[in-house]
């Protein structure tokens, strides 16, 4: 306890079992440290991932041995895939009993090898002070990520007098250095001689805290910029060189400006194969440039010209002054040219996902921090919320964790109690998480749940019509009755399924003081667009089809010009009577 | 004797380890996950207390070893790894084979092993080992010679590398 005291921990997430039992005896000593009771392990290593992404500080997890162990571990492989500081503490059997099958061993250490960025077994109490010191330090420095410490419930007991190290030294782990000058004048030069640059920036810039080296950049050379799902809020969605998500789930003005242009950036990403597409075609006309931190993400899944290893709070801002001013208006205007052409809509007439989202944005988009499930609707969220600061957007982008978004949204409200947090969900993954509603009701935890009920695992669903040649098998997803389920639990409820009760709904959501399950029975059978079809080439992003098929719809632009949302030059405009939702934009 | 070229898509990293609990499994279940396929693997104690030098060999080219090589020094426990070129290392393997005396010529046995300057390392009526070490190369030219002979077991320990270059 005093080590969690002496890293700043304020909130843990767990839940007891035999062996930790000393532990929680020892937890009433420390009222300083509140522990949050989940009812089940798997969340509270997601409630301390929600609140590591919405503070970039530490979250601690806390499980018993055995089958409390192993439920942490879906939680602890999401941490790992997007480099989330965590500290999860496991207890275990006592050391003379590990290795002979005692009741509820796991060897957890050996099963999170392969997804924690280092983890222990201590067996001597005389380590431990150590130990807890390196956890910390490791989960928050370098490459971040969660690390584990397994302790047996002897060495919970013993005492020690080992003081606390006042450094962290480990000969295996040096941060790194200053980037090589070299390598970011070589950087310098080719911004110098592109003509078509992009940037795509992930959620490094977030976690180095560079977001305003990179806007500087931006606007010096001026150079539109691409984010990578986790990437968003580094860059603010309403600036004018901001092209929002690029990916398999992208907006079109992206992903073409990518396979257009001569210089690409990669800044605090790592080329994933979501947001490369096939990655042979990927960036086929441009140089690549790669900033990262960590140097086994430098040319593992795409060959760049030129790379700075080290950590962008310094190479960005030595490489800022390097950079001349310049122009690129002919090809921003292009890059336009695209956003207008290919825009994305919320097509009128039907109550959909995207019409509540495009609502929802309006109503909270600049100011509440939004966690997101996994599938269609964290698709329509990351295009749709136009996110203007980073530590706002939490969502599982490595591990596609179904069951994700509620419990982390509890984490990030616990840190952030004056915050409106909506965690969006689809009716699939909520029900694999639903039982933190207790949680939340008994901890009177004020976030807002955006249940966008499609009746289908949607995601899934969308891959069977458009590849699977409409042969559904297993989506169609049956639900409990929502609103009973939010009186057994206690909590409000709002079931919407119209468009113009959406304002007042969202209204009334945010004002109320508690836990709100919303509940929005949307229609089934919706597809994300663009979308680039898995493992090809981004240049075969198939475009919305409404764009073309003669359907209404309403264009949605991020907010520079009128606030919300922008009119479609060229368009007949004539507003819609919908302008609730879509102030601004225009109905084609 | 002079070390001997391995094929080109065949690289020896030497390293470095702190040992804790877990530190083998570690490195081990990072080349599986990685699909990197070790050719050998070779821990053992050091001057250093506390710590561990490895040998490891894999196959394949030079993406394949530069991702090894990052993949290795971002784990915790690595202090230091390199590959480690012809020229810069000596390398060495040991081969124990082993015959049933009954089976063979025991004057053209010797007479081989007498070749590469093998050694008797155990001798009774029904077990003969030759224990022989050199460059790796050399190990499997001298494995070819005795296995002309039928052998009984034939264990080779994988090549341990050491630094000579000045840095
Ligand atoms: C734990 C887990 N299981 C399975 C999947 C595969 N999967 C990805 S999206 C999806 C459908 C999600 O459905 P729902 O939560 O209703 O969201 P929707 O796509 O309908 O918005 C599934 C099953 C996953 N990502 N995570
Ligand atoms: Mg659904």
């Amino acid at each position: 306890m005093e080590a969690l005291v002496r890293q700043g921990v304020d909130t843990i997430f767990g839940y007891p079992g035999g062996v930790v039992l000393p532990l929680y005896d020892e937890m009433l000593n420390w009222p300083q440290v509140k522990h949050v009771l989940v009812r089940h392990e798997q969340c509270a290593a997601h409630m301390a991932d929600g609140y590591a992404r919405a503070t970039g500080r530490v979250g601690v997890c806390l499980a018993t041995s055995g089958p409390g162990a192993t439920n942490l571990v879906t939680g602890i492989a999401t941490a790992i895939m997007d480099s989330i500081p965590m500290v999860a503490i496991t207890g275990n059997v006592n050391s003379a009993a590990i290795g002979k099958d005692a009741f509820q061993e796991t060897d957890i250490q050996g099963i999170t090898i392969p997804i924690t960025k280092h983890n222990y077994l201590v067996t001597d109490v005389n380590d431990l002070p150590r130990v807890l010191e390196e956890a910390f330090f490791l989960a928050n420095t370098g490459r971040k990520g969660p690390v584990l410490v397994d302790i047996p419930k002897d060495v919970f007991i013993a005492m020690t007098d080992a003081p606390f190290p006042d450094k962290v030294e480990r000969r295996g782990y040096k941060l790194a250095g200053a980037p090589p000058v070299e390598q970011v004048d070589v950087v310098a030069k080719l911004i110098a001689e592109a003509k078509k640059p992009v940037i795509i920036a992930g959620a490094g810039v977030i976690w180095s805290r560079s977001w305003e080296s990179l806007r500087e950049l931006a606007e010096k050379a001026q150079i539109p910029v691409i984010n990578s799902l986790l990437g968003l809020g580094s860059f603010p969605r309403d600036h004018e060189l901001s092209l929002g998500m690029m990916g398999m789930h992208g907006e079109a003005a992206g992903t073409l400006a990518v396979q257009e242009a001569d210089l690409v950036m990669g800044i605090g990403m790592r080329f994933d194969d979501r947001l490369t597409g096939n990655t042979n075609a990927f960036a086929e006309n441009a140089k690549i440039v790669h900033f990262d931190l960590d140097p086994s993400e430098i040319g593992k899944t795409v060959r760049p010209v030129a790379w700075v290893e080290g950590d962008l709070a310094e190479s960005l801002k030595m490489l800022v002054p390097k950079v001349a001013e310049k122009r690129h208006d002919e090809w921003v205007a292009q890059v336009k040219k695209w956003q207008n052409e290919y825009p994305l809509v919320v097509p009128t007439g039907k109550f959909l996902s995207r019409t509540v989202l495009n609502s929802l944005n309006q109503h909270a988009g600049a100011h509440a921090i939004f966690s997101t499930d996994v599938g269609q609707h964290q698709m329509w969220t990351a295009q749709f919320i136009k996110f203007t600061q980073p530590y706002h957007f939490l969502s599982s982008g490595g591990l596609g964790t179904m069951g994700y978004g509620f419990p982390a949204a509890i984490g990030a409200k616990f840190a952030h109690p004056d915050k409106e947090v909506w965690a969006i969900v689809g009716d699939g993954g909520f029900q694999m998480t639903l039982q933190e509603l207790q949680t939340a009701v008994e901890y009177e935890v004020n976030v807002k749940i955006c249940l966008l009920n499609n009746g289908y695992l949607g995601m899934v669903r969308q891959w069977q019509e458009l590849f699977y040649d409409n042969r559904y098998s297993s989506v169609e997803m049956g639900s409990p009755n929502f609103g009973k389920l939010a009186d057994a639990y206690g909590l409000k409820y709002f079931q919407c399924s119209r468009v113009e009760d959406l304002e007042e709904t969202l209204k009334q959501a945010s004002a109320h003081d508690g836990p709100v399950l919303c509940e929005f029975v949307v229609e089934m059978e919706e597809n994300v667009f663009p979308m680039v079809p898995a493992g090809k080439s981004n240049s075969n992003v198939i475009m919305d089809p409404a764009l073309t098929n003669g359907e209404d719809y309403n264009a949605v632009h991020a907010s520079w010009e009128t606030g919300h949302g922008r009119r479609v030059p060229g368009a007949e405009s004539e507003h819609t009577s919908d302008d609730v939702y879509a102030s601004g934009t225009v109905t084609k | 004797m002079s070390d001997v070229k391995l094929p080109t898509h065949s690289h020896a990293i030497s390293a470095l380890v702190q040992n804790e609990t877990g530190t083998i499994n570690r490195l081990v279940s990072m080349f599986r996950r990685r699909g990197i396929s070790l050719a050998s693997f070779n821990a053992g104690d050091c001057e250093q207390p506390g710590y561990s030098r490895l040998t490891i060999t894999v196959n394949g080219d030079d993406s394949v070893l530069g991702q090894t090589i990052k993949q290795m020094e971002k784990l915790i426990d690595v202090v230091e790894c390199q590959d480690l070129a012809p020229d810069d290392r000596v390398m060495r393997e040991v081969a124990l084979v082993s015959y049933y005396p009954s089976q063979i010529s025991r004057e053209a046995v010797l007479a081989v092993a007498s070749e590469y300057e093998a050694k008797i390392e155990h001798d009774t009526e029904n077990c003969l080992v030759l224990q022989y070490t050199g460059p790796v190369r050399l190990v499997e030219k001298y494995l070819e010679a005795m296995q002309t002979f039928p052998v009984r077991e034939i264990v080779r320990s994988g090549p341990c590398v050491l630094k000579v270059s000045d840095q």
